[in-house]
């Protein structure tokens, strides 16, 4: 097989595409992913972060519900690095239908999820930041999961099975034989140099951009771009998960994460032409935070950090305008017998929880295509960094006495942390002081991360996500970038579309605390540094 | 208690007012909360305009010194700024064109708040050859043990102590460059130690900016502080106001947190609370407002027109501040408060063309109120 050709290219950097390609190498293909922005950018990093327990679904969507809980059960043990077990709080407030919380537990337990009814009062002393008015309470295994985590490492697992990764590279076009996709042509918006791929399949992986590859190939997919919105808080207010026991509807799932909590979403059906620059509009932060106030009354005093949309990657199905009701299920769509063109699928549909299912689907399909028979062998095999139970056990069996930065660490990379060099204090000291990141881990990053700018490396370390929101760790980032590509002047522009990109987030919540960090932010950027 | 003026906010804004009015023998008293602006002041005053001499004359009583050059102010991350008026510690160029033909810059190890490879970048396009080394001193290995200490406040009280081995480190590091740029993390306490490690360094030394703590500016802070105490002046560190009494357009009296029920009384008070990030200017998801006295701030209606989404943009809700009458009385209801002027970024920019922004806002709209204030104007 010559240099550029491979069995199957992946289309999409995002989990499910990563997702794919591991699977893929895991079976011994050749594998080529193409990503045109970073790992991680659209909708897979754009969420709550929710590891569903499928009890969401479970009245509404039966099949969803069932993924959802056994992809929860497998993520529990290949990426447990990634996973925060927090269970979930299903509540019913007095303006509720208590009636529905029956029905609820019910269709929890024949979807397989297990649901207890706990006592009102046994659920707030449980997590105090439960609204005290509730009437009642489900308990169900719900947890948090870092999508960018999850990603990274899916990614970095592919590649050490041999998968190819090509990021900042856009497919451009396919190469066609008469009705068989040959390969893709390409752009790379980095080196400005286009190129051309060879494979026998190409996956379509793009998320809700899948349409557009799929026009690319000559085939019509009609997505349903349903833009979600979301607000972090400064704050880990819970430590539940916590949803509202009621039909799918607006804000009502605040899920902790690391040191903070996210509530969502909203659900409005946007044109296609307008999921590549979603914002978040002032009527819909005050939707979430009002709402949000009922799951938790203290978020209406809490400090938000940034407002963020991400776009679902649903297949339209009917005329729902909110986009609520189109199955949230798994899109495998094999072009070959749909549309009569050869060598092209495309997984979509689906969530960030089932990412690894749509993998093994898409995989088969391949497989099947390649007459390859080699089982799929994800659900049993654990993720890089995934070796420890608890963080607290990986860190001491990294190291003796883990310093608190070395345990930030652990919970970001698990095992992975092995590698971050720290024989000097220099590299303990901290870059980002609200996430607790150090000089040593951005270095590592760097190294072996494809990191080439300052919000990959956010995706990959969580530098600049914290209070400050890149205000002193934006700079001290962007300088050892300048010093390990040997370029400040990339370096700076890098800097001021990081500061833009975080400025983006938060001017929708621009009042209060947040305005004055914005404020002090946007003085020292201009005035102090003169960016 | 009773000053003939109370001025709240111990910022640049206040503190000039305060020592203006001192100096002219009226009881002053200022409260401050703590922190201000001067914590994170480049040591450039832009927009100083006419008050340059009159600026320099009180900063120099206070034992500050200043440059009243005009030329070029390298910053931090590599770019040139115009400057007239600068702190000592900042060295101004000729242009922003060639200034040195060989430069060596020099950091600490492990501190990330100096931007070396940018300076360096920014020089060599305009014909410097650089070369960027590091010391690390066994005093300083205790800010290491925290790994967010290495911090600019930080290593300058180690280096009010230790300048001196950090200067026969550099002569050794030191070839045949004409220019040494060193972090201004140096002269906390006394800024006489900068001239020291020029003329014990075998080049033109240039100080250059850090990311904030500002050293100079906390430097400035103290000592004009301590001019206003010698002077006389109240200053009622780490309080706030908790309380003001204004009836039919008059503030007769304030409390403060600290002083509990014992009330300020005085012929006039002057605001110089700061903007956003000092609490002088609130911000809620409805409405912009000023927290002490509730006095009026222009604003429009729907948030979206505060911010422009362009981060390096020049942001409208910087410009909201409270309004005033033409000698800087506060506006209350569409009246001006008989007694109440305000100075300095609590302002906005709503006086941007008579007294500039920034720093030269804060002096100007300073002494012009003292002015007022002296002359019996009131």
């Amino acid at each position: 097989m010559k240099r550029n050709e491979y069995d199957v290219i992946i289309v999409g950097g995002g989990i499910t595409g990563a997702g794919t390609a591991r699977d893929c190498a895991m079976r011994g293909l050749k594998v080529l992913l193409i990503e045109r922005h970073d790992i991680a950018t659209g909708a897979t990093g754009r969420n709550h972060g929710l590891l569903h327990s499928g009890a969401r679904y479970a009245v509404t969507d039966q099949e969803s519900a069932n993924e959802c809980i056994r992809e929860n059960r497998i993520l529990r043990q290949i990426a447990s690095h990634c996973v925060d077990e927090t269970d979930g709080f299903f509540i019913t407030l007095p303006e509720d239908d208590l009636n529905y919380q029956a029905k609820f537990v019910e269709s929890c337990l024949a979807a397989g999820i297990d649901a207890e009814i706990v006592d009102p009062k046994e659920a707030l002393r449980m997590e105090p930041s439960l609204n005290p008015d509730l009437i009642g309470a489900v308990r169900v295994p719900d947890g948090s999961v870092d999508p960018f985590r999850l990603c990274a490492a899916n990614m970095v697992d592919a590649k050490l099975h041999g998968a190819q990764v090509l990021l900042y590279t856009e497919v451009t076009g396919f190469i066609k034989n008469g009705d068989r996709i040959q390969g893709v042509k390409t752009y790379n918006h980095q080196t400005h140099k286009s190129g051309e791929y060879y494979a026998t399949i190409t996956v379509n992986a793009a998320g809700i951009w899948g349409q557009h590859i799929a026009d690319l190939a000559g085939v019509k997919i009609g997505m349903f771009p349903a833009k979600g919105a979301l607000l972090i808080f400064a704050h880990r207010v819970n430590d539940i998960v916590i949803n509202r026991c009621r039909k799918p509807a607006n804000a009502d799932i605040l899920v902790p994460g690391d040191t903070v909590c996210i509530i969502g979403t909203t659900s409005t059906k946007i044109p296609f032409e307008e999921c590549d620059g979603v914002h978040v509009t002032p009527d819909e932060v005050n939707l979430l935070i009002e709402e949000g106030a009922k799951l938790a009354p203290a978020l209406a005093n809490t400090r938000i950090l940034r407002a963020y949309a991400g776009v679902r990657p649903l297949v339209s199905a009917d005329n729902d305008p909110s986009g609520r009701n189109i199955s949230r299920g798994i899109v495998c769509l094999d072009h070959e017998t749909r549309d009569g063109i050869k060598g092209f699928i495309t997984i979509t549909g689906g969530k960030l929880m089932t990412y690894r299912l749509m993998a093994e689907m898409a995989t088969d399909l391949v497989c099947r295509k390649l007459s390859i028979e080699k089982a799929c062998e994800t659900a049993t095999t654990p993720l890089p960094g995934a070796g420890g139970k608890s963080f607290r056990e990986v860190a001491e069996k990294i190291w003796e006495n883990p310093t608190t930065v070395q345990k930030a660490a652990v919970t970001r990379l698990g095992t992975g942390a092995a590698r971050i060099q720290a024989e000097d204090s220099v590299d303990q000291s901290l870059i980002c002081e609200c996430e607790e990141v150090s000089v040593g881990e951005i270095n590592s990053a760097i190294e072996r991360l494809d990191v080439s700018g300052l919000t990959d490396l956010r995706r990959r370390t969580r530098v600049g996500m914290g209070t400050c929101q890149g205000e002193l760790c934006g700079c001290r980032a962007a300088g050892m970038l300048a010093k390990a590509h040997g370029c400040a002047d990339r370096a700076r522009t890098d800097l001021k579309d990081f500061m833009t990109e975080r400025w983006k987030g938060m001017y929708p919540i621009g009042w209060g605390d947040a305005l004055r960090e914005a404020e002090y932010t946007q003085w020292v950027y201009k005035h102090v540094l003169g960016v | 208690m009773r000053f003939d003026t109370v001025i709240i906010g111990g910022g640049l804004a206040g503190l000039t007012a305060g020592i203006s009015l001192q100096e002219a023998g009226r009881k002053t008293a200022i409260i401050s909360a703590g922190q201000n602006a001067m914590h994170f002041f480049s040591g450039n005053f832009e927009d100083a305009g006419p008050a340059r001499e009159r600026v320099s004359a009180l900063f120099a009583a206070a034992g500050v010194r200043m440059n009243a050059l005009e030329g070029a102010l390298l910053m931090p991350m590599g770019s040139f700024r115009p400057a007239s008026l600068t702190l000592e510690d900042v060295t101004v160029f000729p242009s922003d064109e060639h200034i040195a033909d060989k430069a060596l810059i020099v950091n600490f190890t492990g501190f990330h708040d100096f931007f070396g490879t940018f300076l360096a970048e920014a020089l060599e396009k305009r014909g410097t050859t650089c070369r960027i080394r590091f010391v690390r001193l066994p005093e300083m290995e205790h800010l290491r043990l925290s790994p967010s200490e290495m911090r600019s406040v930080n290593i300058a009280r180690t280096m009010d102590e230790h300048w001196e081995k950090v200067v026969s480190d550099i002569r050794v590091l030191h070839k045949d460059e004409d220019l040494i740029l060193l972090p201004q993390v140096f002269g906390l306490k006394d800024a006489a130690v900068l001239d020291k490690i020029r003329r014990a360094l075998p080049a033109r030394v240039a100080f250059i900016g850090t990311m904030p703590p500002s050293v100079p500016g906390i430097r400035t802070q103290m000592l004009l502080k301590r001019r206003f105490e010698v002077l006389g002046g109240t200053f009622l560190m780490g309080d706030e106001v908790t309380s003001a009494a204004l009836h039919e357009g008059v503030v007769s009296s304030i409390t403060t947190r600290n002083l509990d029920t014992v009330r300020l009384f005085a012929d006039q008070f002057i605001l110089a609370t700061g903007s956003y990030f000092s609490k002088g200017i609130a911000a809620t998801p409805t409405q912009v407002y000023e927290p002490l006295f509730g006095l009026d701030i222009d604003y429009p209606k729907d948030r979206n027109a505060w911010y422009s989404d362009d981060f390096f943009a020049d942001q409208p809700y910087m410009d909201y501040g409270v309004k005033t009458d033409a000698s800087l009385h506060a506006v209350k209801d569409g009246e001006p408060v008989k007694n109440l002027f305000a100075i300095g970024s609590v302002l906005g920019n709503t006086r941007k063309e008579d007294f500039g922004t920034a720093a030269g806002l804060a002096i100007r709209t300073a002494f012009a109120v003292a002015d007022t204030i002296k002359g019996g104007n009131v």
